[in-house]
């Protein structure tokens, strides 16, 4: 408060001070004092204003981010409480005297009698091959039994291309199969496929290179559409997906498998 | 000055304050019409059901319904029934036996393989709806009419034919490695939305991408909701049934299966 008087009045001159004339050198400070707190306050408005824009932004994200969460998540949540009326099961002695019940209480025995039956009756008794193109693994099946598991290759899902637009795709077909054919020191009669993947010219149909021998193992069965199950000379691919749609055994399997399965024997792939 | 600051800032508020309210009665609206969507889902089943019964004369009596060993029986038979249909087939199936928590592959009455589900989740309306409507619902194989998969379902690798011998590589050993996360939504032709994801135990990198996964199926939803409910229409309710499978079951089971595949559930 005396520092203020000072600048306004004079009291022990009794002068008041002119504009012009030179302060004296504590109303200075004062004034700077003053105007360093007044450049503060500028400079703190411009930082509230900063302030407010960046709680506004987080204010708003939070808002968005919320209808966000409640759209996506609460209201399919929200669909699964308030759904549902649960079947009361109640003992009714009455209802197991009713004939009407009673009848299609027998009506349902016997249909589910009948289904059963011919449900069954699809799993044949004799034997049958499983083939796992995923992981690449075979089963073996006598009786309804597993007798033998072990590694396959089967398709390699590679699609051949040729400029021409020619293409072949390598994959091992699905479903159920049956063996068709039983061969014993199979020869492998080369399809084009083979000469264009090597960048070979496609010879004619009745080339002698378009045989070759011993590439297939011992045995081969056909299952339809070129399709084989025979042997192999990469081991080590087996468990792989490396064929151009055939399924590689090694030479054990390959013979347990020719041994137990028979002409009409079904083979299911998946 | 001040009062003019002060109108600008009144202003803004009313503003924000009506837009607020506005966004508010959407969300209510929202929530409203969504929560409406299962039992007009469950209504849509049921029309259908009462349907075909009348049409084949059913004699079946209201008390029926809570009767357990009717239920029982009834469940029984509707999923012998699209087994049976399924395995007249000679393409792979897939049946999901939540009671006994297994996931099996089928062709033509042959289980082929069989994996057991780690856990569960359910549509209420599936779970603890009308029983009955439900074992009639899956009396019948369910078709694929589309999927959304992490993975592929044929990985097809593209090889360019060699021009000559000159140019001609031996194939390398592929790659066999299991990097990818799997998870899969297979969407059926009555409405019911099958998701399989493989088992908890993913890396950081394999969660962030069943996130994504996960996201961007909940926004396509939504985004399907939010169209019928500005027309002011109850949005469409997809019964589910999420199952967690070990990863390599979950691999086999979707390429196993054919891209319009059928499938049979026992709740």
């Amino acid at each position: 408060m005396e520092e203020d008087d000072k600048i306004t009045s004079s009291p022990e001159s009794g002068e008041v001070p002119k504009p012009d004339m030179p302060l004296p050198a504590s109303s200075e400070n004062v004034l700077k004092t003053s105007e360093s707190f007044f450049q503060k306050v500028r400079e703190n408005e411009k930082l509230l204003k900063l302030i407010r824009i960046t709680l506004g932004s987080i204010v708003s994200i939070v808002i968005v981010l919320f209808i966000a969460i409640f759209v996506l998540y609460l209201v399919p949540a929200l669909q699964e409480v308030i759904s549902g009326q649960k079947t009361e099961f109640k003992v009714n002695p009455e209802l197991k005297k009713d004939k009407n019940y009673l009848k299609q209480i027998a009506l349902l025995t016997k249909d589910i009698q009948r289904l059963s039956k011919k449900y069954s009756s699809y799993t044949s008794g004799q034997s049958y091959i499983v083939i796992n193109t995923t992981d690449n693994r075979f089963f073996l099946y006598k009786n309804k039994k597993l007798i033998r598991e072990g590694f396959c290759s089967s398709g390699s899902y590679t699609m051949l291309k040729t400029e021409s637009e020619k293409k072949w795709i390598f994959k091992t077909p699905k479903g159920k199969y049956w063996i068709q054919g039983k061969i014993t020191s199979p020869v492998w009669r080369r399809p084009d496929w083979s000469f264009v993947e090597e960048g070979l010219p496609i010879p004619s149909e009745n080339d002698p290179s378009r045989w070759e021998y011993g590439v297939l193992g011992d045995y081969a069965m056909s299952i339809g559409d070129g399709y084989l199950i025979h042997g192999t000379l990469y081991k080590r691919f087996l468990g792989m997906p490396v064929t151009h749609g055939c399924v590689r055994l090694n030479d054990e399997d390959l013979e347990a498998i020719y041994n137990t399965l028979s002409i009409g024997s079904k083979v299911y792939i998946f | 000055m001040d009062n003019i600051e002060k109108k600008q800032l009144s202003g803004k508020m009313i503003t924000m304050i009506i837009i607020g309210i506005f966004v508010l009665a959407f969300l209510v609206f929202y929530s409203i019409l969504s929560a409406m969507a299962p039992a007009r889902k469950l209504a849509e089943i049921k029309a259908g059901i009462i349907g075909l019964q009348q049409s084949s004369e059913s004699n079946k009596d209201d008390r029926y319904y809570s009767d357990s060993a009717f239920i029982k029986l009834t469940k029984e038979k509707a999923f012998l029934q699209a087994r049976t249909s399924m395995a007249e087939t000679d393409s792979v199936y897939m049946t999901l036996n939540i009671p006994d928590s297994t996931a099996k592959l089928g062709i033509s009455g042959v289980e082929v393989h069989s994996a057991k589900i780690s856990g569960m989740k359910i549509s209420k309306i599936l779970r603890s709806g009308n029983e009955y409507l439900i074992s009639e619902l899956f009396s019948s194989p369910m078709n694929i009419e589309s999927d959304l998969a992490t993975i592929k379902k044929e990985p097809l690798m593209i090889k360019m034919a060699p021009k000559d011998t000159s140019e001609f590589k031996p194939d390398i050993i592929p790659d066999t490695t299991d990097y990818e996360p799997v998870s899969y939504i297979l969407e059926m032709d009555n409405g019911v939305r099958i998701f399989i994801c493989q088992d908890a135990d993913t890396i950081t990198s394999d969660k962030n991408q069943l996130f994504f996964f996960d996201l961007s199926d909940r926004l396509k939803n939504t985004w399907s909701s939010l169209k019928s409910i500005a027309r002011f229409k109850v949005p469409e309710y997809h019964p589910f049934i999420k199952i967690r499978l070990p990863k390599a079951d979950a691999k086999i089971l979707y390429r196993a299966i054919p891209r319009q595949g059928q499938i049979a559930v026992y709740i």
